[in-house]
């Protein structure tokens, strides 16, 4: 990974398209502004890896539990 | 006709029918073709099975059976990313979680959005939501 030391105000270039300011270190806090693409998609890490997460755990079924699921929806609309 | 071995049995699908992810899903990015398996019973779940992966599948339903106001539309890179124009559907798709015991929870930050035109299907994130990505069934009254 490469590691910079960046001062309030100062910039990282990446790529043709791509500008990250550092905006305002304060507290423990460091604003970033993101110049990019609009179609890039830019998210927050934890977001991102709580999609991942969720995905794998969505993998975790088995048929007979969404056989009785199915079973106990048609249940209600029977009723 | 062609046949894949998966966790669930032995499946048969048409090449042609199959459901194409071409960035995968999130963590699963080398996930490319799906396919869409019937409802065993009516109901308002579905599951798409990998065909990269026979381990790996995923239920799914459409979340406005259960959150009727929730609305998601693709943007222009979006249907571009799905070859589709304004004027074609998209639909939106929730990955479901079962979880022990039964209980059951909807993925709603990170939606999948489905072009039938192409075939082509993208889940994507949504940040500025109040929606979760465990987001419970409502209460039926």
């Amino acid at each position: 990974m490469l590691v910079l030391t960046r001062k309030a105000g100062e910039g990282i270039v990446i790529g043709d398209n791509i500008k990250l300011t550092i905006v305002e270190i304060k507290g423990g806090g460091i604003r970033i502004g993101i110049d990019a693409p609009q179609d890039m998609k830019i998210y927050r890490q934890e977001v991102y890896d709580r999609i991942c997460a969720e995905n794998k755990e969505a993998t975790q079924w088995n048929l007979a539990d969404l056989n009785s699921l199915l079973t106990a929806s048609l249940a209600k609309e029977d009723r | 006709m062609n046949k894949i071995m998966t966790r669930f049995g032995e499946v048969e699908y048409d090449p042609r029918n199959t459901l194409q992810f071409p960035k995968g899903l999130i963590g699963f990015e080398g996930l490319r073709e799906f396919i869409v398996m019937p409802n065993i019973k009516d109901g308002p779940l579905f599951w798409i099975q990998s065909i990269d992966d026979p381990q790996i599948a995923f239920v799914l339903t459409e979340p406005t059976n259960f959150f009727l106001d929730y609305r998601v539309a693709p943007d222009e890179t979006e249907r571009s990313f799905l070859g589709i124009s304004e004027k074609d559907d998209c639909y939106v798709l929730s990955v479901v979680t079962v979880h022990a015991g039964g209980k059951v929870t909807l993925n709603l930050m990170a939606p999948i959005l489905f072009a039938p035109a192409s075939n082509r299907a993208m889940q994507v994130i949504l940040e500025k939501t109040s929606y979760t990505t465990k987001h419970p069934l409502p209460e039926v009254a």
